[in-house]
């Protein structure tokens, strides 16, 4: 659906050079929902915006349907873009204009004849369900309402593809979830192809089903969100992964190991099992289950005071009951 | 009293000829120049640098000139298109060719003042520079535009005043005339009193209508 080669994107103010990307490669399959995450100025926002050009990449190619974003003339750009709907994190509605007029906006743009517009905004409006703020203007709306407005008007084109641009980042808790749940229910309903760029890792863990995590331009880590979470393999990954787990120095005594639990492992007793096979004292330091897009990852860190051989008996132990391990300190 | 109304009555009516008529052109001409001051711009949709700093040029070179000075200097252009140097009609050329300028800067603060996530959303679903402008840009400025022409009405009138002095008629023709020459004090407060009011009227009418269409 999305083939991203090679790209890179470089910033340059009179001498000064930024660079933002290097040489991205990523494959977005069509029906996903796909997680870009990173910290602010990881390069996301440059990246999710080099797909549908309004960034200029500086090199590398841009595959949407087939169709190399990289070759197209501006008029055929503007043809490719009205199947790419985006959203955005401050939504940019247009002030001047109902919410009506929002939606209906990018099918004027093509002269649709107005029943074929009231029919389609009144469906859009009945799905983001505001069909209540019709004739309401984007400034009587609230942040939540303005994007499902914004979702609306992203999906006036039947799009293949929507891009989120930090989507829910300005909305609270509660409305985050509302929108997360109406971009799951149109991915399901129309098989619509989602980017999701954020910073919240709760996004990815709710929605997505790859993910990539992009650091300083880089892309160090990709894969199904439920392993990437199971057994993240690097620094940054972990960061955002294990933002709870942080552990005060002083407990950290004995061999300390964080064990992950998937595939219906979540609720067989291995660590009781392990405790009476190898005849030891495991210390839980802290745990709990985390729910991946309705799959369950129970997540343990452990201390236990053996010898090194004994520790290696038990992490093969556990590891042949599909309990992934990381030792954390010896 | 009569005879205030009989004496201000053409001069007034001269005035609001002067100023409606040359706004009119004002608008015509200054509000296509501010657009493209601010789409030519390196960082915006049409970036044409060459373009840009010429026209930024002529406008400021434009503003620097009094407007008794560039009136005068100007006589052999007005000249050309009304056929004459003297008169009400006459006046509106430099009248428009002072305050295009004016206007023109004050369309460019008001589209630039047009969030540009707004018209990044335009360009990611696929309008064309022309639709950006006719259908984002413009409608989002409305209230701020309606603003600078309220702004500009009242600066054409102040030209206007001084044209009025050197042969345009209307009301500075008439102050000019009573209140300088025959040191008519009474037609001279009048003058002033219809000056007032209409600028009064101007400015209520103007923030009622930008009220009015403002939605943010
Ligand atoms: N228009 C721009 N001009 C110059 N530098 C930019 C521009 N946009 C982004 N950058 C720089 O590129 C890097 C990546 O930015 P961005 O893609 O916005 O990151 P993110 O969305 O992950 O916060 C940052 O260092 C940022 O300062
Ligand atoms: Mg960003």
């Amino acid at each position: 659906m999305i083939r991203i080669s090679n790209l890179s994107k470089v910033y340059t103010k009179g001498r000064n050079k930024v660079v933002a990307l290097q040489d991205i490669n990523l494959h977005i399959n069509k029906g996903d929902i796909y997680g870009i995450i990173g910290l602010s100025g990881a390069g996301k926002s440059s990246l999710i915006r080099c797909i549908n050009r309004i960034e200029e990449p500086t090199s590398g190619d841009i595959w949407v349907n087939d169709i190399n974003m990289i070759d197209l003339n501006p008029t055929q750009l503007r043809k490719a873009r009205k199947k790419i709907g985006m959203i955005f994190q401050s939504f940019n509605l247009l002030y001047s204009k109902t919410v009506f007029e929002n939606i209906a906006f990018p099918l004027r743009l093509d002269k649709t004849p107005e029943k074929i517009i009231k029919e389609k905004v009144n469906s859009l409006l009945e799905l983001v369900e505001l069909t209540d703020k019709i004739h309401a203007y984007p400034a009587q709306l609230s942040g939540g309402q303005k994007q499902r407005v914004g979702i609306a008007r992203a999906l006036a084109n039947d799009p293949d593809v929507l891009l989120c641009d930090e989507a829910t980042s300005a909305l609270d808790p509660k409305t985050t979830q509302q929108i997360l749940n109406l971009l799951k229910t149109i991915n399901k309903n129309f098989g619509l192809t989602i980017v999701v760029i954020t910073h919240e890792m709760e996004v990815i863990k709710e929605i997505c089903n790859r993910v990539a995590i992009l650091e300083s331009g880089r892309i160090i880590e990709e894969g199904n969100t439920i392993d990437i979470f199971s057994q993240p393999g690097n620094d940054i990954t972990k960061h955002f992964v294990e933002q709870s787990q942080e552990l005060p120095e002083e407990f950290l005594k004995g061999n300390v190991l964080n064990l992950s639990f998937m595939h219906g492992t979540a609720h067989e007793p291995v660590i009781s099992k392990v405790v009476k096979t190898f005849n030891v004292d495991v210390n839980i330091l802290s745990g709990k289950i985390e729910f991946i897009q309705e799959k369950q990852i129970g997540k343990l860190t452990v201390e236990i005071n053996v010898e090194p051989h004994k520790l290696l008996d038990i992490i093969k132990y556990l590891e042949e009951n599909h309990v992934r391990v990381e030792v954390m300190k010896k | 009293m009569m005879y205030w109304v009989d004496v201000l009555m053409l001069p007034l009516w001269e005035t609001i000829y002067m100023v409606f008529v040359s706004v009119f052109f004002t608008v015509l001409f200054g509000l296509p120049l501010g657009i493209i001051l601010v789409i030519t711009d390196q960082e915006h949709i049409c970036p044409k640098p060459v373009l840009n700093a010429v026209l930024s040029y002529i406008i400021n070179i434009t503003r620097s000139l009094p407007f008794i000075i560039l009136m005068i200097f100007i006589f052999p252009f007005t000249r050309l298109i009304v056929g004459t140097t003297i008169g009400t009609t006459a006046a509106i050329v430099p009248l428009v060719v002072a305050s295009t300028p004016f206007f023109a800067r004050i369309v460019e603060t008001s589209i630039r003042e047009v969030d540009w996530g707004v018209v990044e959303a335009s360009i990611a679903m696929g309008a064309s520079p022309l639709q950006i402008i006719l259908k984002v840009l413009i409608p989002e400025a409305m209230p701020s535009l309606v603003l600078g022409t309220t702004i500009t009405i009242i600066n054409v009138l102040g030209y206007s005043a001084m044209a009025g002095a050197i042969g345009a008629g209307g009301l500075g023709d008439l102050a000019v005339r009573y209140g300088y020459h025959r040191f008519q004090t009474d037609v001279m407060i009048a003058t002033i009193i219809v000056l007032i009011i209409f600028v009064q009227v101007m400015q209520s009418v103007g923030n009622k209508v930008a009220q009015i269409i403002n939605k943010k």
